[in-house]
């Protein structure tokens, strides 16, 4: 998938439903122009919070 | 991350979570005794969408009490532990009734797997086009992307789910055969019709 960093700009939803799946397309662009290190990093600082794994 | 339509393989560079670390240990040692795949939320968590989920959804394919109780017992000396009975002959009770039975770490019941036997046709058929994501430190192996999709859109279908399917469709547009998308949707509202 291609990295280029041109800046996107997502559209505000007029619902609240509208909004989240436009960020969803968003988020997904932004996946696609970054590397899966970028992207994971962010969605880790997510997921981590909240999630602790024992070994 | 780069889908290979011909090998039906994803390979991602990402940094992995805390869910994706739990998934490999618990899947590492279940994939010595069944074939398995990954369906629902945490396949699209998997790729990328941002958010969290308690649960990771999971279909074995049927196996013998035996087996099982071999595969049970290499859990239990991981400290994994089943969340709806101590007894292999319980556990594999529940799966035969086609309920589902969860794993998770002992004193951690968050993260824990769901797992199920498929209950019927359309489930048996998971395990016919599966997908094999490749990551840096092991594979997990997931639902086909229309699968994935339809149950989402025509199943499950809350707003979770549909943002679940969007994220998908908006990453891998190019791949997805809706041909198939659409009979999948066909013997979704079948069976719900027959229930």
């Amino acid at each position: 998938m291609k990295k280029d960093k041109e800046k996107k700009f997502m559209k505000p939803g007029k619902t609240n439903k509208e909004d989240r799946l436009n960020f969803v397309k968003f988020w997904a662009e932004y996946m696609k122009t970054h590397l899966d290190t970028e992207w994971s990093n962010q969605q880790n600082i997510l997921i981590n919070s909240l999630i602790k794994f024992k070994k | 991350m780069e889908y290979n339509e011909k090998t039906r393989e994803i390979k991602t560079d990402k940094e992995l979570n805390n869910l994706d670390k739990f998934a490999l240990e618990f899947l590492n040692i279940i994939k010595k005794y069944v074939d398995y795949v990954i369906i629902s939320g945490y396949v699209s968590i998997l790729l990328g969408r941002t958010r969290i989920s308690e649960d990771i959804d999971i279909y074995i394919k049927k196996i013998s009490l035996g087996e099982f109780k071999e595969m049970y017992k290499e859990l239990l000396q991981n400290n994994f532990w089943c969340i709806n009975a101590e007894k292999p002959e319980d556990i594999y009770e529940y799966l035969k009734d086609n309920l589902a039975v969860r794993f998770s770490k002992i004193d951690s019941p968050i993260p824990n797997f769901e797992v199920k036997f498929p209950k019927d046709k359309l489930d048996e058929q998971v395990f016919e086009d599966p997908i094999k994501v490749i990551l840096t430190k092991g594979e997990i192996i997931i639902s086909s992307l229309e699968r994935h999709i339809a149950f989402k859109r025509y199943f499950l279908s809350s707003n979770k789910d549909i943002e679940d399917a969007e994220h998908i469709e908006s990453l891998f547009k190019e791949f997805i055969n809706y041909n198939k998308v659409s009979e999948l949707k066909r013997l979704i509202k079948k069976r719900n019709v027959k229930k």
